[in-house]
């Protein structure tokens, strides 16, 4: 009947997909998100990514409207409901964009918001894009997030079409980037796109948009003048290939982990970007002596015994770690403290360097 | 207070037959309701010389929660009271919803009341909202309207699973009071369909043959017991009227479904070329 095949209890820690797919579209600064559904819904949803961003000391109150479903609408159709919301939305004329998120019940009993999304967009001549998230149907916070991803990516221009050649060059800027699908919601969001700017300023490149992090529509339809795409973190690949679908802009699926895994993505995004070897090289090098610094502050913990609590749910991509351990030259032994490792791997040598400051509160606070 | 509740496959004349049995019904000096629990809301027609009253839903989403009864009641032939539930257009919204709606909504006017109330349920029983008159103790008694068609017998089948089911829960009103053959001149018909009802561990309670008369009434916007009251069709009913207000199944018997093959196996047994 549906993709929903699993009953674990661990169903309930999926999240829900409204949520997945606010924590995209409410980012972006100069939209509004309708969630089509009881006034709960929205309500719901609002609330729990006003509380996490209030902890991630972002002050703002994302724009997400209800459609406020009642029994009426269930019975006889949600439809006029949503075009009526959206019509009181964009009346001020203060949002370039307008995300309508359905919900179970809006899914449940049928309504075609594709359609009145489309005839919207015509009415007022913005674009009004409709986002699945019913999470009955086997959903859950990534599939949301996702979904927001693909409908976000309608802001782009079309290949091959005028609005297309309106707004992008022939040919992208050679040193720009696209970052693609950061996790609102994550505490490091903001130090983890320094880092990612920093590394890019090693090799003279520049950011072109964000997707989105406080982006304008504008910024999002000037998506096609990067020369690459970077995604935050694409562990089912449906991120990158979507993106690769809307254009022909190379992708690095994930954001840097560990040293040699900094290192890495340098020479990749160079060599993505076609800068020249000497750029590269140059960038790498200094990277290199910037870890070296940055391990020489940590020279107090040389010869200390560690052990890693991988919770058992880290699995076998702890190899960073295990890199980490030595280039600091700790001992990896099972007597050692056991340090418990972060749900999202450390982004970068900054990354690392946050993490190496943990470690030692913890090998030190064994004496 | 005596609720009754007829289901059958779509086209098989439930509307019909409820509007002719409230009528005669309505003779025995008997306050009689109506109810049409489809969004075709066109059960009360004949009850009403032709017109289309205002639907429960429709008036609520008008005039919001605050209605009157007499705005969703109306008076028919002999006084028969007569409510259509409405529901969406077709294709949109969710009219098993509307079915629950309208009843939370009768049941905060007491408008249901009466001797008899007759629910006339849309042809399949396809969602939870158009099983809401067997449950909550709202119709006691199901009558199931088949004719001798393969397809129709196969719906009645259906609903009798959707009774036996509701039977397994503790607080169950619900029973199957029988099997009302609507006639399609099918030979064998009246055979077949006594057989399938005693199968599902039910009872026959009439048979109504095909009859010119019940088309010529309905075109002149009347049920036959109003158009030719003594017509020996109008007779029928009145016989099957009678055999209903003496019937009191017990709820504890079960209806016993029919597997596909019983069914099939039934059906070639008396319809033979």
């Amino acid at each position: 009947m549906n993709s929903k095949n699993s009953h674990k209890n661990i169903s309930r820690l999926e999240g829900c997909t409204v949520i997945g797919a606010l924590t995209v579209t409410s980012f972006v600064t100069d939209a509004a998100t309708i969630v089509h559904g009881p006034a709960g819904c929205a309500h719901q949803s609002a609330s729990m990514i006003q509380s996490a961003m209030l902890y991630n000391e972002c002050f703002n109150i994302p724009e997400i409207f209800t459609s406020d479903m009642s029994e009426e609408e269930i019975i006889f159709g949600g439809e006029e409901r949503l075009k009526e919301t959206i019509r009181e939305t964009v009346a001020g004329g203060r949002y370039r964009a307008v995300f309508v998120i359905g919900t179970c019940i809006s899914d449940t009993i049928g309504d075609d918001i594709e359609i009145v999304c489309k005839n919207a967009s015509a009415e007022y001549n913005i674009p009004i894009i409709p986002i699945d998230a019913s999470g009955f149907l086997g959903g859950s916070f990534e599939k949301g997030f996702i979904s927001a991803i693909r409908g976000i990516t309608e802001l782009i221009p079309p290949r091959s079409t005028e609005a297309e050649a309106q707004v992008t060059p022939a040919k992208p800027e050679p040193k720009t980037v696209n970052i693609i699908a950061e996790k609102n919601l994550e505490y490091e969001v903001d130090s983890n796109f320094a880092e990612i700017k920093r590394l890019l300023s090693l090799l003279g490149a520049e950011i072109n948009t964000r997707i989105a992090r406080r982006t304008t529509v504008a910024e999002i339809a000037r998506f096609k003048n990067a020369a690459l795409n970077i995604i935050r973190d694409d562990p089912t690949g449906a991120i990158s290939a979507h993106i690769k679908s809307v254009s022909d802009i190379p992708v690095i699926g994930a954001f840097p982990t560990g040293l040699s895994g900094t290192v890495e993505f340098l020479k990749d995004a160079g060599r993505l970007m076609n800068l020249d070897e000497a750029v590269i090289d140059a960038a790498v090098s200094s990277e290199l002596k910037n870890q070296e610094e940055m391990l020489k502050r940590f020279a107090d913990l040389k010869g200390k015994k560690v052990s890693f609590d991988l919770f058992g749910f880290q699995k076998s991509d702890s190899a960073f770690l295990d890199e980490i351990a030595e280039r600091a030259g700790l001992k990896i032994d099972i007597d050692g403290p056991a340090i418990m490792i972060p749900f999202y791997t450390p982004i970068g040598t900054a990354g690392v360097k946050q993490m190496l400051v943990q470690w030692r509160r913890f090998i030190n606070g064994r004496r | 207070m005596k609720q009754i509740a007829l289901y059958g496959k779509g086209g098989i004349g439930k509307s019909t037959t409820s509007a002719n049995l409230s009528a005669a019904l309505s003779e025995k000096n008997l306050s009689i309701m109506q109810i049409g629990c489809d969004p075709k809301h066109d059960s009360t027609r004949m009850l009403m010389g032709g017109r289309w009253i205002p639907t429960v839903l429709d008036t609520i989403r008008d005039n919001g929660e605050e209605i009157n009864a007499d705005e969703i009641v109306f008076a028919g032939y002999n006084n028969i009271r007569c409510v259509e539930a409405g529901g969406p257009e077709p294709g949109v919204g969710c009219a098993g919803r509307g079915i629950i709606a309208t009843f939370q909504l009768l049941e905060k006017l007491d408008a249901l009341y009466g001797d008899v109330i007759v629910y006339d349920v849309l042809g399949d029983v396809v969602c939870g909202g158009f099983a809401m008159p067997m449950r909550e103790g709202y119709a006691r008694e199901v009558y199931l309207v088949t004719s001798g068609d393969f397809m129709a017998l196969y719906a009645a089948n259906n609903i009798s699973k959707a009774i036996a089911r509701l039977s397994n829960r503790t607080r169950n009103f619900c029973s199957l009071g029988g099997v009302i053959c609507n006639s399609q001149n099918i030979e064998g018909e009246l055979e077949l369909v006594s057989e399938f009802a005693q199968k599902i561990n039910s009872q026959l309670i009439g048979f109504i043959p095909r009859s010119q008369i019940v088309r010529v009434a309905e075109v002149n916007k009347k049920t036959v017991l109003e158009y030719a009251p003594e017509s020996e069709q109008a007779g029928i009913y009145r016989t099957i009227a009678d055999r209903i207000m003496h019937n009191s199944p017990d709820v504890a018997k079960k209806p016993t479904p029919l597997t596909m093959d019983e069914l099939e196996e039934l059906a070639q047994k008396h319809i033979k070329a």
